[in-house]
């Protein structure tokens, strides 16, 4: 089942892209980065992938701090996510986040980033689910679970590889406090680690059209 | 259907289904997990041990809100799993139990529908013909003596294994303030303790009846004390017990820690701290067994022994373990599993 929801969300993922195709016609215009990432709660897999786009232009120098001969680049995004993981005899989770992003990248490619956002979850419950009316009759209800308000934050570290050695991909280890709400009317708090790769076909565009 | 809305069909039907599965085990070594969905509340039970055996033991965790994850160790799935099956129902708002805004069914009457449902379930996928037994801990024990002051309810168990429970909440206030008061009495003669054994014996010397909501809970977090103070009893390192069995046993942890905060911070507590069924006991005429630790101050021996004496349950045994306070079965569990091993095989 694990590797079945990898694939669907890879699927997804390559979906996402190929529906990007036409739009990128003039990439200088339009500017994104693609992530696929592992996500895990302690020992429990999931994935996520995930589509972010610049608020403001990167290649303007807007934000650039001049500090000890050190440059900081700034940068304000906005991003959207597919997340899911999987914890055995208790629910598997499939939800989308909206996240505010502030990054931070140093000349070294060092990256930091703090990230905040609205979401929605759906459970599906780890078990078969039943139900009893009235009169005694059993049932199995199908895809049971529930939907909850979600708000995620995160703080994360990583490495932007187009810095330095000029290819447009960055790593990044990030860790989310995912919030779930009303969770038998109280909040349920869950740490989540996300350990993936992001992907700025952009860069490579650019980086050509300037050679 | 849109694109999108047939890709989220996709996975659900492909991704999910798969972990909600019926799987149904007649072994000697089953493990399995269901939810019962009642109420607003997704209610986990997990079944271990031998379901070939056709014999039931569901346990009735305390609390509330504490989940019945760590009543399932090792000894007891070595000791009792391998002769019958055991049911670890985690109630609702409780361990594993989910759902959305249900807080306003957290109430004792509801709790007992949802253990009369869950029995149903269980009846259900392992058969009507199987032989069913409840163990009802500390507050447990309270949703037990509900269960089966009601006639029609207890016709569906075989039998009672009562550990440390409370059926009477203001007996119960009343009988572990006596109890702190002689033992720590007796331990300041001794000259044991006697800093810590002062202000408890302080306060029941304040506090000596009608309790109010804030004194019970006082009560109840003076016995936890009381309990450490004494050498004879066996000492249990709750810390250790997680991580010994998050991992292997998959502990929801951060959803166990909000249930617990939610239901011990409810006003169903204050229903509770009145709640008595002293006066329905006599309608209980299924064998009944009675397992308490001899240093339990939170529920005392002497709650037993009222329960005992009002049921009308001509085959009914009480037993006391010499180093146990209220947790019998990580105190002393050889004695533990050994009682309720020979009770069941008795009544089967």
């Amino acid at each position: 089942m694990i590797k079945t929801g990898i694939f669907i969300l890879t699927f997804l993922g390559c979906t996402l892209c190929q529906a990007q195709n036409d739009s990128i016609g003039n990439i200088s215009d339009f500017k994104y980065n693609l992530k696929l990432a592992y996500l895990s709660t302690l020992i429990y897999p999931g994935a996520s992938i995930g589509i972010e786009f610049p608020l403001q232009k990167l290649n303007s120098g807007m934000g650039e701090i001049h500090k000890k001969n050190r440059s900081i680049y700034k940068s304000r995004l906005i991003s959207g996510n597919l997340n899911w993981y999987h914890h055995p005899d208790f629910h598997d989770n499939l939800y989308v986040t909206a996240e505010w992003v502030m990054r931070r990248t140093n000349s070294n490619g060092f990256i930091s980033e703090f990230s905040v956002g609205p979401g929605f979850s759906r459970t599906f419950l780890g078990g078969t689910t039943y139900r009893i009316n009235e009169s005694g009759d059993v049932s199995i209800v199908s895809l049971a679970g529930y939907n909850y308000a979600l708000l995620t934050i995160g703080y994360g570290l990583g490495i932007d590889f187009s810095v330095k050695k000029k290819m447009p991909y960055s790593a990044v280890a990030k860790m989310n406090l995912i919030s779930m709400v009303p969770y038998n009317s109280i909040v349920y708090i869950r740490p989540v680690l996300e350990i993936g790769l992001r992907y700025s076909p952009w860069k490579c565009k650019t980086r050509s059209t300037n050679e | 259907m849109n694109k999108m809305q047939k890709i989220l069909m996709l996975i659900m039907v492909l991704l999910f289904p798969g972990c909600q599965k019926e799987k149904i085990t007649f072994s000697d070594n089953a493990s399995e997990v269901f939810f019962v969905e009642n109420a607003g509340a997704a209610m986990r039970v997990m079944v271990q041990g031998n379901t070939a055996s056709k014999t039931f033991i569901l346990i009735i965790h305390g609390g509330p809100g504490v989940g019945a994850y760590f009543y399932d160790t090792k000894y007891i799935r070595q000791n009792i799993g391998d002769k019958f099956a055991l049911v670890y129902w985690d109630q609702r708002n409780a361990g594993a139990s989910q759902g959305t805004n249900n807080g306003g069914n957290l109430h004792l009457d509801q709790m007992v529908e949802d253990l009369k449902k869950v029995i149903e379930v269980l009846k259900f996928r392992y058969g009507s013909d199987m032989s069913l037994f409840l163990m009802g801990h500390s507050f447990g024990g309270l949703i037990a003596a509900d269960f089966v002051s009601r006639s029609d309810y207890q016709n569906m168990i075989q039998g009672l294994i009562n550990v440390d429970g409370s059926h009477n909440y203001p007996l119960n206030d009343t009988l572990t303030r006596e109890k702190m008061l002689s033992v720590g009495q007796y331990e300041v003669s001794q000259n044991r303790n006697i800093d810590k054994w002062q202000p408890i014996i302080n306060y029941c010397l304040v506090h000596k009846g009608n309790f109010s909501f804030e004194e019970s809970q006082q009560l109840e977090t003076y016995s936890a004390d009381a309990e450490d103070l004494m050498d004879s009893v066996i000492h249990v390192n709750y810390v250790k017990k997680v991580l010994e069995y998050a991992v292997t046993d998959k502990y929801p942890l951060s959803a166990m820690l909000s249930n617990l905060l939610y239901s011990e911070d409810s006003n169903f507590n204050k229903e509770l701290a009145v709640t008595q069924f002293s006066s329905t006991l006599y309608k209980v005429k299924i064998p009944v067994l009675l397992l308490w630790g001899k240093y339990d101050f939170t529920c005392p021996s002497a709650l037993g022994e009222d329960f005992y004496n009002r049921i009308s349950s001509t085959d009914k045994k009480m037993v006391i373990s010499p180093v146990s306070g209220h947790v019998m079965f990580l105190q002393d569990k050889e004695f533990f599993c050994k009682q309720i091993d020979a009770f069941v095989e008795a009544h089967r």
